[in-house]
Parts: structure tokens; sequence; C-alpha cells
């Protein structure tokens, strides 16, 4: 190639001679002629006749056209030139054949319209680095534990010594949410919900980002650090309206006062799945924490914290692990119950990045991506047909250009900008498709995803892979027919009139086989499709173990500040509750801390048992939501009138807990009357009743030991008394519709507290279908990609043998006029059909076979390889083709023998 | 139409960069002076002189002007650019190395 100074000396060269063209060509010419003048001249001079002269002048040249042609292509925009005119007659080709150019653009538009849409997905969620400095090299630690799978998280004490021992990480920060939901910045006239984050003084520092005005709590003694806050940009921006003095200021958060020292950055949010809420970070001071906890006056009790840490260069996520293991060993054997010494002797290093994002959530999504692809590939392979059956019908016009001198390139460069045209159309109708898709899917994907939905504009690393697949679609679908037209020998397309009925068995087979391909791609997406299909339907399947009918789920987001200091059961909750019992049509209204399958919290307590540490999920529900949920009583009762907060604490607990605490395994009722826990100090909690089981976290996950207090025994000084303190949920059974009660429930909420309007107002039939979450959103997408698919193979298989029947028109006038009856001719087309099936259908199985693990985690009461899916799906797919093929083969049989014969 | 193959159309290139370090020509002058240096070795029309030329000048090794000459008339002349000298320059040393090799491999095969 041209070194660069070259290049550098000839640009004005180059620009001058884009410009002025017409001058270059005259300039040429007169160049030229002046040669052949001179030469004259020369030749006059030595003694020849003019006209003689002229003559042998003109034959020493050469051939004058020749010349400037070749001359023609050193100029640097003769090959531009050249493309633009093969852009012209692409697009005139195009234009001359619009259901050709319909059907290839359309086929190639949904292939790459449904991959941008999946990858605009995946790039939001996955690929899109965080904004903090070098985020691959913060890790989340916890302590590992048999009873919280996912991990339990330090107290200050562990993190102290992890601190101290530690030699794998530059600095190790942590943080905990301020507590619940229900954070306000006090305003008047109303206040603004904010999302509070506690976090270590070292925090901003350990992730690698200062704030954009004022400073962080760097280096400060956390004692001196409190009453400071940092706000987020959203929050500086809506609240404070951007004011640069709002550094040193005084702000009220809930029911404290703090300075503002600092504003990050915009775009700047941790945890960082939290978008662009307003946010605030305050510092934690262990020490305080642990004096605040001992008040409380549980032992037990500690705070525990979120520990991120950042690696020290050239220190692997192995190396770090292994340290950690070892001093967490070293740690839990000092603690003071021996059996959690023995649970958490080691610790669990995740990069937080990963912490995000689930990893069934990545894995669906790139699995959906791969299917994606799959339907693209399809696509190209089905245009890559079509592209190969017009390149055949028009070998005669290809060879002709050769003969009369085009090169091999200028063939190829010819059918590959008529690749690039279509490809390029149907890219601009895949972004419409894919933009409409996503924002077709947004409501799913914001409830499903953790970090919201994608924006339905898409950025440049999208449009620079739509491009990139722009080209490569044209370049897959269109080299293969355009070399094999160039290649193709030229005298034998130019010696045949008409229909070349040679183009030949060669060029079949390649079809054949494309679409044996596209069979077996599709195969493959109609049983990962098919097996979706049956989870959910299993799920569907499996009892709930409550109603889910005529029921509305509110998620009390309360502003915790309005109620400070009061009880909130008797200021809020109590008098809600009465006001929503007297609206018309009510038929119970109920609190519960967590709703099954939906939102709220519960609390993990662990129970030290004989030696063995078991932990159930605890909640408070009050007595009405029997009723609601339609709750079953196994043995016992649930809580009544009858309990109050001055009565004997109770407790009611579900089936799997009696499975497992129940001194007779045998008998389920022999746990009622245990004691367990304390509701508060001196006051054991007596079991009374035990509930059958509900699947209260996941449809697909058994159940899980759970306990429930009554909100009725729920009093301030009482532990639990924090999940009232952060999010309760109100539920209503009702008959009327939906739509009647929620504006006259808006308005009681407004009554109740301002904040309250706007909280989630939910139906339980949409919670329960949102549980299917994962599996729902992979079973409609590959439901699309599947029919898609489908629809594909269809057209390949009839537009194959509609070619094949029509090119064989006058071979099938002769075999029917040698006596071949019409079922013969039929059974011959249906026959190519069903090779082509039967091969597509047993690479498709092998296929389907191999890629369904990547299913696997979807997949709920089928396995992944399910014989029956693949065979019903290999039925649809051969019905389907052989239907399609059915049309051709029919119209074979009808060839008019007269109309035939004369084809010629 | 005769192309000049491969190895003619570097030699020409060569020499043609060559003729052009002597003096500046127009295409007609350089042709005859071809001719004169390479007597009848280079098998070429005077026409594929052009496309050669041109060649050169979009890889900026010479460059074109048009200057008046004898009788009011007027010719594109060709020159060397400096970097063409140094191309040159580079390209005669490589031509020096090859053909002195080739010979003594041709001298060999003669005297074995």
């Amino acid at each position: 190639m041209m070194r660069f100074e070259n290049w550098l000396y000839t640009l004005p060269l180059r620009v001058r001679s884009l410009v002025l063209r017409r001058r270059q060509n005259a300039d040429l010419h007169e160049e030229l002629l002046d040669h052949i003048d001179r030469q004259i001249e020369e030749n006059v001079a030595h003694g020849m006749r003019e006209e003689e002269a002229r003559q042998a002048a003109v034959r020493a040249f050469g051939n004058l056209v020749a010349v400037r042609e070749q001359t023609h292509d050193s100029w640097p925009w003769v090959s531009l030139e050249r493309l633009g005119q093969d852009f012209l007659y692409a697009f005139r080709q195009t234009r001359r054949s619009p259901g050709f150019a319909a059907v290839a653009i359309s086929t190639l538009a949904l292939g790459i319209g449904a991959a941008t849409a999946l990858f605009t997905v995946v790039d939001h969620v996955i690929l899109q680095p965080i904004a903090y400095k070098d985020p691959g090299r913060l890790v989340q630690i916890l302590k590992i534990s048999q009873y919280f799978p996912t991990g339990t998280e330090p107290d200050w004490t562990d993190i102290e010594q992890w601190m101290n021992q530690s030699r794998s990480f530059e600095s190790m920060a942590y943080w905990l949410r301020m507590r619940g939901r229900g954070n306000f910045l006090v305003k008047e006239p109303i206040s603004l919900e904010i999302r509070g984050t506690r976090v270590s003084t070292n925090f901003f520092e350990t992730l690698g980002v200062r704030p954009e005005i004022g400073r962080d709590f760097v280096s400060e003694e956390p004692s001196k650090a409190a009453g400071s806050v940092v706000i987020s940009d959203a929050l500086w921006r809506t609240a404070f309206a951007a004011e640069k003095g709002i550094v040193g200021s005084a702000i009220r958060i809930n029911d404290k006062s703090y300075t503002v020292i600092g504003v990050m950055p915009p775009g700047f949010s941790f945890p960082a799945n939290s978008n662009d809420q307003p946010q605030v970070w305050v510092p934690i001071d262990p020490a305080a924490d642990e004096v605040a906890s001992q008040k409380s006056g549980e032992d037990a009790a500690g705070v525990y914290y979120f520990v991120l840490a950042r690696l020290r260069p050239g220190v692997t996520l192995a190396d770090a692990q292994t340290e950690m293991n070892m001093i967490q060993r070293r740690v839990a054997a000092q603690y003071r119950n021996p059996e959690y010494g023995k649970d958490q002797a080691g610790a669990q290093l995740t990069p937080y990045e990963q912490t995000l994002v689930r990893a069934s959530v990545r894995e669906a999504l790139l699995a959906l991506l791969g299917a994606s692809l799959g339907l693209w590939l399809i696509a190209v392979v089905n245009v890559t047909g079509l592209l190969l059956a017009r390149a055949a019908s028009r070998q005669r016009e290809i060879a002709m250009r050769s003969a009369l001198g085009a090169s091999l390139g200028r063939v190829l460069q010819r059918m590959l900008v008529e690749g690039l045209l279509l490809s390029g159309a149907a890219s601009l109708l895949g972004l419409g498709l894919s933009i409409a898709s996503v924002k077709l899917l947004a409501r799913q994907l914001k409830d499903y995803l953790p970090l919201g939905a994608p924006p339905f504009v898409p950025d440049i690393s999208i449009l620079l892979g739509l491009l990139s697949m722009t080209l490569l679609t044209a370049a897959m679908a269109t080299v293969w027919p355009a070399w094999m037209a160039a290649r193709a020998p030229i005298e034998p397309a130019l010696r045949q009139g008409g229909q070349q009925a040679g183009t030949g068995r060669h060029q079949h087979r390649v079809r054949g086989v494309l679409v044996s391909i596209e069979i077996a791609m599709s195969l493959t997406l109609l049983v990962s499709c098919g097996l979706l299909l049956r989870t959910i339907y299993t799920l569907r399947q499996v009892p709930l173990g409550f109603r889910v009918d005529h029921i509305l789920v509110a998620s009390l987001d309360i502003p915790r500040y309005r109620f400070a200091g009061h009880d909130l059961m008797s200021a809020l909750y109590q008098p809600l509750l009465e006001r929503v019992q007297q609206m018309r049509g009510i038929e119970a209204a109920g609190l519960m801390s967590r709703v099954p399958l939906g939102p709220g919290e519960t609390v993990g307590l662990g129970i030290p048992d004989n030696g063995k540490v078991t932990s159930a999920a605890v909640g408070v529900v009050s007595p009405q939501v029997q009723r609601i949920l339609g709750m079953h009583m196994l043995v016992g009762r649930f809580f009544n009138g009858d309990d109050t907060p001055g009565s004997d604490a109770k407790v009611v607990v579900n089936r799997a807990f009696a499975q497992a605490y129940a001194p007779d395994k045998r008998e389920l009722a022999s746990v009622i009357g245990m004691d367990m826990w304390q509701l508060k100090k001196g006051r054991p909690l007596h079991i009374v009743g035990v509930l059958d089981d509900q699947h209260a976290f996941s449809i697909a996950a058994p159940s899980f030991p759970e306990a429930e207090v009554c909100t009725c025994q729920l009093t301030p000084d009482v532990d639990l008394y924090g999940l009232a303190n952060s999010e309760m949920q109100l539920l209503i059974r009702s008959s009327r519709p939906e739509k009647d009660i929620v504006p006259e429930l808006r308005t009681l909420l407004r009554q109740a507290a301002p904040e309250l309007e706007q909280v989630d107002i939910s139906t339980m039939e949409q919670i329960v279908e949102d549980s299917y979450g994962s599996q729902r959103l992979a079973a409609h997408l590959l439901a699309g990609f599947g029919g898609a698919a489908l629809l594909l193979c269809v057209a390949g298989i009839y537009g194959l043998l509609a070619y094949v029947v029509a090119q064989r028109t006058h071979e099938l006038g002769i075999r029917i006029a040698l006596g071949a009856s019409r079922v013969n001719i039929l059974w011959m087309v249906m026959r190519q059909a069903g090779t082509m099936l039967l091969f597509g259908v047993a690479m498709g199985a092998v296929n389907s076979w191999l890629s369904s693990r990547f299913v696997r985690s979807f997949l709920y009461g089928v396995r992944a390889h399910d014989g029956w899916t693949l065979a019903s799906a290999a039925v649809v797919l051969c019905a389907c083709g052989l239907f399609a093929a059915y049309i051709p083969a029919r119209r074979a049989t009808r060839v008019d023998l007269v109309v035939a014969l004369h084809s010629e | 139409m005769s192309k000049p193959t491969d190895l003619v159309q570097g030699t020409l290139d060569l020499l043609v960069l060559k003729i052009l370090a002597l003096q500046p020509l127009h295409g007609w002058a350089l042709s005859q002076r071809l001719k004169q240096v390479s007597g009848e070795v280079l098998q070429v029309s005077d026409g594929s002189l052009y496309p050669a030329l041109h060649k050169l000048e979009q890889q900026g090794w010479i460059h074109s002007e048009w200057k008046p000459t004898e009788n009011n008339r007027r010719a594109k002349f060709y020159s060397l650019t400096r970097l063409g000298k140094r191309h040159l320059e580079r390209e005669a040393a490589n031509w020096e190395r090859i053909s002195t090799a080739i010979s003594q491999v041709v001298r060999l095969t003669e005297i074995s």
C-alpha cells in the first residue's frame, strides 16, 4: 500500500482530480494527441509523406481508447464512479423485480431486527461499564454459609479484622442501604422520595470517583463525618435547581438534619442499578451502630454490612479468594457461637459487576441473543438461496458481460453492491422493528431486568453493530452466488437460448443443502420454544397455595419521618385499614409485610437448635389476610381478634417449618405450643398454627420454612417492628372491578399521607404473572423467533421447489407426454421436499440436543432433552414443509403439455 | 493491444524515473529517449507509457506541469519529485543487488 508520506503528498492532487474530473479527461486527451502530433512531425522530418506519417504514428501509439481506459484506472475517482454506477444499476435491478426485493428485504429485516433488539438489551444490561474507575477490580465479599446459600454479610468485627489482615486489596469499604424504602428529603409542600445509602468514609475513594462539587468523607474519623451528606447530581438538579452554593447548607432527610458536603458527578449512582433516582450517601459510624443495636436489647442482633473492596493491581480474584478464606477461617474460629463459626468459616468474593445482574438473567439474555442470531442466520441462508436462483436466471447477462471484458472483480463487485443495497434497506427496516419491539417489551423488561428498560433510541455502539451486521449480511448472502455466477463458463451460457435447462443439478443440490440447513436451525429454535411453552404450562399448573382472584395489593412506601415517634400501627395502619374496610364493596382488607411471590420484606432469623442452626423467613400479617388469600390451615388456628398487644405472643408457621423443626417429624401437630424466638425480651413466641405451604418466593422453588407474627402484637418496642417501619403491603379483596376501586383507594391513601398517593398498586393476578419473569419473557421471544423461523423455512422450501418446477416445465412436459402419471410427477416433487426435510430434521435434532443446555436454566417440570418436545416440533416443521412443497408439486402435475413442449 | 507484463512494467517505471531524474521531459520526448536508451529490448507501444506515467504521478513519485514549447504550443512536462528521487535511489540499489545476484547465478550454471 501507499506510504503515508506519499499519501499526504498526493492528497491535493487527488482532491483536484476528484473536483476537476472533466478537466482531467480533456487534459489527457490533449496530452495524447500532442504525442501523436509530435510523432507525425518527427516522421515527416524523416521524409515521410503527411498521410503515411500519420498512419505510422497512430500505429506506433497503439489503441488510443485502451490507453485512455488504462490511464483512467490509475485515477482515484474512477473506482468511486464505478461504485456509483453499480449502485444505480443495482437500484434499477431491484426496482425491476419488486417482488423479489420485498421478500429478500423483509426476510433480512426480520433477522436483523431481532438480533438488534436483543443486542440493545444485552448491551444495556451486560456490556455497558459502570461509571466507576476500573470497575472490573471491584469485588463484593460475603461470608459463606450453608443456611444462606447466597452468602451472608459480615459485621463490623469481621470487617475490622479483614481490613487489618488482608493484603490483596487497595482499599476495603462497606455500605448498607438506609433502612428499607420510604426515605424522604423533607421539603414543603411535598417531600421527595430518595434512595439513601450509608457508606464507610473511604467509600468514594474505593470506587475511584470524586464529587463534582465539594468533597467526600475521605480521611475523616467516622465520628467526625457524622451529620454530613453527599448528594447525587439528580437530586441536586431536581430539588435544589442545580444551585452551586448547596455545599455547606443543611438539608433534612427523614427525621435528621445533615450538612451537604459534596455533589457527585452526573451519571454516578450507587448501588449501580439505581438509575437516575435521586440519591444521598451518609457516613457509617460502626461504633454508633453497635451502640444503637445493643440498645435495642437483643444481643444476637448486630449490624451487617456489604463489603466492597478494590483488588490491588496484579492480584487475581482467585488469589484474593484464597487469602480471604484463610483470614475468615481464623476470624470465625473466635465466634462466640461455635455453630456460626463452623458455618461461616470462609469468604465468598464476587466481582461487583456480577452482583448487579443475576447469573440466570445473564445466561438467559445471552441464550436469547444466540437464538436471535440463529434467526438472523436462517434469514441470511434464505436470501442466499434466493440470490442463487436469481444469479442462475441471470447467467446469460453475466456471461455476456464477462465476454465483453468485465473482469471477475467487476462482476463480483456489482453483485456485492446489489446485496449491500438489499441488506442496507433491510437494516433500516430492521432498526425500526427493533425499536418497536424493545418499546413493546419495555414493561416486561423493566420488571425483569435489574437496570431498567433500555433506551429506545439506539446508541452509537448499537449503530456500529448494525453497520457491521449489514456488511456481513451482504457479504454472506452474495459472495457465494456471485462467485458461482462469475466463475461459470461463459460459452455454454451464451450458446443456450432463453432459459437454460442445465443450470444444473449442482445448483439445485446446493440450494437444497441451504434449505436443509434452514430447517435444521428452525427446528432448534422450535424445540427451545416448545420447552419453554411446556415450562410455562407446567408452572401454571402448580398449586399456589393461595387465591389470586379479586385481590389488589398496594405497596405502602411510607414517609417514616412523618410518623417519627409515633406507633405506626395505631397512627397510620389501623386507621387506614378501617377506612379502607368502609369502602363500598370491600370484602376484607389486611396488611402483610411480604406478599407471596410479590413485593415486600421478611427477616431471616436463625434458630439455634441442638447444635444445628436453621433459619426461617419471618414476616408480619394481619388476621384478615387468611381470608383474603384463602390460606389453608393444616393444624391449629390463625390470628384473630383475641390476639392483642397484651396477650400471649403468638406465631403461625408453615408446613415446611413444621417439617424441619417439629419434635416428632411424623406428626406436624407436635410443633404446636413450641416456643420459638422472642417477640421481645421475656416474651417467647408460642406456635399456635401450621399453614399449608405457599409458593412464597418462586413458583419453581420448593417452600422455605416461614413464620408469621400478627400485626396486632407489633408495638414499637418489638424487634420485628422494623418490618412495619419499612414497607407494608395493603391487601384488599373486593368483587368490584379494579379500575373502580383504585381511584377511591388513592384518595384514601392521600388523606393518610400525601406521599402515599403514588404508591404501586397491582392485582394479585399480575403479581403471579410477573413472577414467571424470565420464563415468560424467554417463551414470548422464543415463540416469536420460532414462528419467524418456521415462516422462513416454508418460504425457503416453497421458493426452491417453485423455481425447480418452473425450470423443469419442459422436462415435465416430456415425461407426461411419455406417459408419466400425475401421481408420479407429484411424488417426484414431494420426494425432493421430503429429502430436504429429512436431512434438515436429522441435523436439527442433533443441534437441538447439543444446544438445549443453554435453556436448561429456564426449564421447570420438563427435561432439557425432551423427546416429546423434539418430536412435536419436528412434526410441525415437516407438516408445514410438506404443505409448502405441495403447492408447486400440484402445479407440476397441471403442466399443460402444449405449453411445456413449446417452452423452449 | 500489448499490455506490458509485470516484469516489464517494473522495469519501465524504473527507466522512466531514471530518465526524468536527468531532466524534466514531456511524454513524447520521454518515449524517444526510452527508445534510445533501451534500443529494441523494450517492446511496448508508445501509448502504454501514459498509464505508467499517470500511475507514477498518483503515487507521488513524479509531478506534471503544462509548459509552453516551441511554436506557441504547450506540452505536459513530467519531473521527479523529492519523494521520487529517494524512491529511485532505493529501487536502483535493489535492482543492482538483484541483477548482480541473477548474473552470478547465470554464470554459475555456465561453469558447471
